[in-house]
């Protein structure tokens, strides 16, 4: 079988995704990303020239908005209920160090 | 370190601009109904959408849509029928979903471009204009009589959301750096986010500012938000990369952000062209990072290096339909467009022959544009000309004084065309006007009736200041040599002493008239 | 006890209407009857008696009022739903970790719907974690077992919603698909199990899995609850993008004769290597009965549809690795606590949160949506999508609906598959109606000859033609009846 991503690719994909790993994990999960991407293999091995992709099955659906109008919010409470930590009404977070923001 | 100046001598500075503006005057966020207002109690505009809550969904507003579609119209672009949305997908704890919708390849808004009118002292930012002849083009420049336009491509202007805000907590001043923890509030997450991209044909600190001010001017004009640079609504990233005079290659660029105002753009973009210089002429290399400019310390500071490109995974939004604008929609928006500030420019120019750079002050700002327009209404163009000095020097110092807005004052348009009037018809001397002008902000004074009884009424009866003149140079025959000997400046003396006689109120333009032909007859 | 869970909708309707019970008596025996057999089903992840008993007293006091009709098409029936629809004060947990805490600040449109109408929601159902799975063996909670043999899996991923609907807890369930979700269990449960064409039911407070896949529907025991439910879900919700306009009274195709009808056969699907022999026999024999009612089969090609299942886990793999970005332990969601960056928080959290089968699936969307291996496979994906939507096109030319099985197989033993790949392929003959969007569903036909398991014909039909497959499904009810509550759970059973 085609080796399609190496334990390496495995932890950067990992890293990318947030998703903690083992080395064990590293390992098995190269094994079941390459067994998987190897049954996607007819996808490559079609002719599509000229063929349109379809994004959304939703036939001629176009243009789908709503008003400028205003709909109802959350309290502050509502908003936070389900918050694992809390503080003044916001969010609150380990400090983001390192990370990097595009915006 | 170098001087911008000489460091543009030797360096050709390549700068694209990144321009985000929120649309600030609609009533609710881009995807969902909660409402668009700063300042609030934080998370009080949040619901499922904005919250990224599981199983939400985005539903677009459309007069976020129909505002994009006006920047693209009043910015020259190809708006696009076809377009979609996109996902674009990084975690970062501001972005409720950890992906930012957003446009793919094909934006709403394609290949626009605005052209900068470029003079006086301004102009000699740019190096390279020699042996251009007025009206000569040279790529993107064309050589003016006081400078030079410069044709200014803009790539596309895409759709997106804002993010949340975030406070760093148990550092210092709410910087990342040294902070424990963070605080996020999402009542910004979601807000309508225009983005415009600039090609790189932007050469100096200079033109980069022109840009920014000129767009701000559109969006203001349009209507589509507040732009306020201060508060984050309008927000402008720079990428400068510099390459020796007659190269062709690019460098390797820099994105700087933290240009908050006109100022920070031009000294932020100014000092990085300078620093890139220094570091290639001591024959180092330029890393691709994310800097940040610092006003206070005046400098850049990297904040990211960018050591490969950013895989943001991006693939078209399945939660929303694709667009399909029709020319009638498209023709609908395209009759909300305004006058733009250029063409309304052109118009007082045309209208009452104001001088091209006053009439783009009064264009440029929405709100002087319509007073200026209800005031000269009527008025012959020494009248309309009048209120354009008054309204940018002595009505604009006074408001700034004040820290007051037009609208806010009790200035009423058909005063200020009174006093114009008075003006212009020599019936006050400026310096009369100045004060008629105060008693109009401060005791809403009726110009003409404050005049009459103040007794302020210039004297501009020829035959009374002929007499008056007469007398004057009668009684001073030690001046009037003076006069004949060459010194034309004595001239000041005399008309001192007839506005004496005057009690002030004799028209100077017409003393001084009278003077000059009286002394060389006599 | 009465029973009433295992009643259909008109059966408790009259019954309310002539005042033999009130709404509040089935919803107090329907929990108690829950109670009971769901110890040996494991169907129900949470019960909410506090949201039945107010449900059934807004029904009871419309009732007193003298108009049951106002209180909905639905009035007085219980109902469940999958644990990924959001119903405000319970928990939607997705069968996760991740939520185990999460407590629903909303409602989904399509539980407000069947709510809206009167439904008596009772609780929420077990799954696969987050939708992935075909046997709701990945449910972090327990597995959920099939009434007709607790020793085999129930399918999935709406394991939960078929079993309840099966053992007769439930009149009504819904449950999502993304690739066969509700079809398969449906099939291994032996009940009616509707998809209906992408658009038709709102997704808004429905966990995303695939977006451009997932699609809402629901369990019953008799096509005409089935058309019932479809009346109440159906149609444009402001609040999903993709939800499309549909007033069709599914009601309407319950009598209208099969004669006449066209039926479509795929001889690839027929011929396929691992379509069991005795679900090939059921299917054949439906498809001759049917025949001998006086449909006309006809044969159809479906020559691109080989490729949907590589398609599939391309494009559903990608859209989960960004529908479950959100689950970051910052706003809702398992908190691995004490970690003085946000980095470590983020990879403890989600990790820790997060089964095998999630991390698996959020791995390979990275992956195929990264840089270089996008153009690779994501939009070709997307082309291949387009030649089997066209390939079902053509063959609707030709034909009203298509019946094929629903699963190759009946429902296997615990265990039994434990290699995903071979587990995917339990989705062989449902995904590329997915792919498509068409509407599909799985009826009931009997059981199969050598394991005694039920066996589901499944009805495919052309996109918003929803209705053709009620009129389908109603001539194979005809013939075969209604679907029976598993033999142990029924009246007199052994549960």
């Amino acid at each position: 079988m085609e080796q399609y991503v190496t334990e390496s690719d495995v932890r950067r994909i990992a890293e990318y995704a947030r998703i903690g790993l083992t080395e064990e994990e590293v390992a098995s999960m190269t094994v079941d990303l390459n067994s998987v991407i190897e049954t996607l293999k007819p996808i490559t091995e079609y002719n599509l020239e000229g063929v349109e992709p379809t994004f959304h099955p939703i036939g001629s659906l176009s243009n789908v908005m709503r008003e400028d109008v205003e709909g109802e919010s959350f309290t502050q409470e509502e908003a936070l209920a389900n918050a694992p930590a809390a503080q003044d009404g916001c969010f609150l977070i380990p400090s983001i160090l390192g990370e990097g923001g595009d915006k | 370190m170098k001087k911008l100046e000489e460091v543009l001598k030797d360096w050709e500075a390549v700068i694209g601009l990144e321009i985000h503006a929120e649309l600030t005057t609609l009533n609710t966020k881009m995807f969902c109904g909660c409402k668009l207002e700063f300042g609030a109690a934080p998370n009080t505009h949040t619901c499922p959408v904005c919250l990224g809550m599981p199983g939400a969904l985005p539903v677009p507003n459309k007069a976020a849509i129909e505002s994009i579609v006006l920047a693209g119209l009043a910015t020259n672009c190809d708006i696009e029928k076809h377009s979609m949305f996109y996902r674009k997908n990084y975690m970062y704890p501001d972005m409720a979903k950890n992906f930012q919708t957003t446009q793919g390849p094909v934006a709403f808004c394609m290949r626009g471009h605005l052209d900068l009118e470029v003079d006086g002292p301004a102009a000699k930012e740019r190096g390279d204009l020699a042996g251009l002849e007025v009206g000569e083009t040279r790529g993107n420049v064309t050589k003016t009589e006081d400078g030079y336009v410069a044709h200014v491509g803009i790539t596309r202007i895409h759709m997106e959301e804002d993010a949340g805000k975030m406070v760093h907590v148990g550092g210092g001043e709410g910087r990342i750096a040294g902070a424990t923890h963070s605080l996020v509030d999402y009542n910004r997450a979601g807000t309508p986010l225009i983005e415009l991209v600039t090609e790189p044909e932007l050469r100096t600190p200079e033109e980069a500012r022109l840009f920014m001010q000129k767009l701000r001017q559109i969006y203001l004009a349009i209507g589509i938000s507040d732009c306020s640079m201060e508060e984050g609504s309008m927000r402008c990233d720079g990428n400068i990369s510099l390459r020796r005079r007659g190269a062709t290659e690019f460098g390797t660029k820099t994105e700087l952000k933290n240009m908050n105002s006109f100022k920070n753009l031009h000294d932020g973009l100014a000092y990085e062209i300078c620093r890139q210089a220094e570091v290639l002429e001591n024959g180092g290399y330029i890393r691709q990072e994310t800097r940040h400019w610092d006003p206070s310390g005046k400098r850049t500071i990297c904040m990211r290096v960018k050591e490969t490109a950013d895989d943001y995974r991006l693939f078209p939004e399945p939660d929303l339909a694709p667009y399909d604008l029709t020319d009638e929609w498209i023709d609908g928006v395209r009759a909300k467009l305004p006058e733009l500030p250029d063409a309304k420019r052109d118009r007082f120019v045309a209208t009452w022959n104001l001088p091209k750079a006053d009439a783009a002050d009064l264009a440029g700002d929405k709100e002087s544009a319509a007073f200026f327009e209800e005031c000269a209404a009527g008025l012959d163009d020494a009248q309309a000309k009048k209120v354009a000095n008054l309204l940018l020097n002595d009505v604009s110092a006074y408001l700034k004084e004040k820290g007051l807005e037009l609208g806010e004052s009790q200035l009423a348009p058909s005063a200020l065309a009174e006093l114009a009037k008075l003006l212009a018809d020599d019936v006050i001397s400026s310096k009369q006007g100045k004060e008629v002008l105060t008693a109009m902000f401060e005791e809403g004074a009726d110009p003409a009736a404050y005049v009459e009884s103040h007794g302020m009424k210039q004297v501009s009866d020829t035959g009374a200041l002929e007499a008056i003149v007469d007398a004057v140079i009668a009684e001073n025959p030690g001046q009037v040599a003076k006069y004949k000997g060459g010194n034309t400046k004595v001239i000041g003396f005399f008309v001192g002493q007839c506005m004496k006689q005057t009690k002030g109120q004799g028209n100077p333009k017409l003393l001084n008239e009278l003077l000059a032909k009286k002394l060389d007859e006599a | 006890m009465g029973n009433f869970a295992m009643m259909d909708v008109a059966s408790i309707q009259a019954g309310l209407r002539a005042k033999e019970f009130t709404a509040r008596e089935v919803a107090e025996d329907a929990l108690a009857r829950v109670a009971v057999a769901d110890a040996q089903v494991h169907a129900f992840l949470e019960t909410c008696p506090d949201l039945a008993f107010a449900a059934a007293d807004r029904v009871d006091a419309a009732i007193a009022a003298g108009d049951l009709a106002k209180a909905g098409t639905l009035a007085g029936i219980p109902v469940a739903f999958k644990d990924n629809m959001n119903l405000v004060g319970t928990h939607t947990t997705c069968a996760s970790h991740m939520l185990e805490n999460y407590v629903s600040p909303y409602t989904a449109t399509c539980v407000k719907r069947i709510i809206d109408q009167g439904g008596i929601p009772l609780g929420k159902l077990n799954m696969d974690e987050f939708a992935f799975g075909s046997s709701t063996e990945n449910s972090a909670f327990g597995r959920t077992c099939n009434p007709w043999d607790l020793g085999r899996v129930p399918g999935g991923s709406s394991g939960g919603s078929a079993a309840a609907v099966a053992a007769g807890m439930c009149t009504m369930t819904l449950g999502s698909d993304t690739g066969g979700s509700i079809r398969q269990p449906g099939s291994f449960c032996g009940v009616v199990a509707v998809k209906p064409t992408y658009g038709v039911v709102s997704r808004y407070g429905v966990v995303a899995f695939g977006s451009s896949l997932d699609q809402v529907g629901p369990f019953t025991r008799n096509v005409r609850d089935a058309a019932l439910s479809l009346n109440a879900l159906a149609g444009r919700d402001v609040l999903d993008c993709t939800s499309q306009d549909v007033t069709t009274d599914f009601t309407a195709a319950l009598d209208q004769d099969v004669k006449g009808m066209r039926i479509g056969v795929v001889r690839e699907f027929m011929d396929a290597a691992g379509l069991t022999s005795e679900v090939k026999a059921k299917i054949q024999e439906a498809l001759d009965k049917l025949e001998e009612a006086g449909a006309e089969l006809v044969e159809v090609a479906l020559p691109n549809v080989h490729a949907a299942i590589s398609a599939y886990y391309v494009i559903a793999p990608c859209e989960a690795f960004s529908n479950l970005a959100r689950f970051d332990s910052v706003r809702y969601g398992f908190c691995d606590e004490g970690h003085h960056d946000l980095g470590g928080q983020y990879e403890a959290s989600r990790s820790g949160g997060f089964g095998v089968e999630a991390r698996r699936r959020i791995m390979l969307g990275s992956y195929l949506l990264s840089s270089g291996v996008y153009t690779k496979y994501y939009y070709p994906a997307q082309q291949v999508r387009t030649l089997i939507t066209q390939d079902y096109q053509k063959a609707f030319e030709q034909v009203d609906c298509i019946i094929a099985p629903a699963a190759p197989n009946v429902a296997f033993k615990f265990g039994e598959i434990s290699d995903p790949a071979t587990m995917y392929l339990s989705d062989m003959y449902t995904i590329s109606i997915n792919i498509a969007g068409n509407g599909g569903m799985s009826m009931p036909i009997g059981l199969g000859a050598d394991s005694g398991m039920p066996v589901g014909a499944q009805i495919i039909t052309p996109a918003f033609k929803d209705e053709n497959m009620i009129r389908a499904a109603a001539a194979l009810e005809r013939i075969y009846g209604t679907a029976p509550i598993a033999p142990a759970f029924a009246e007199g059973g052994a549960c």
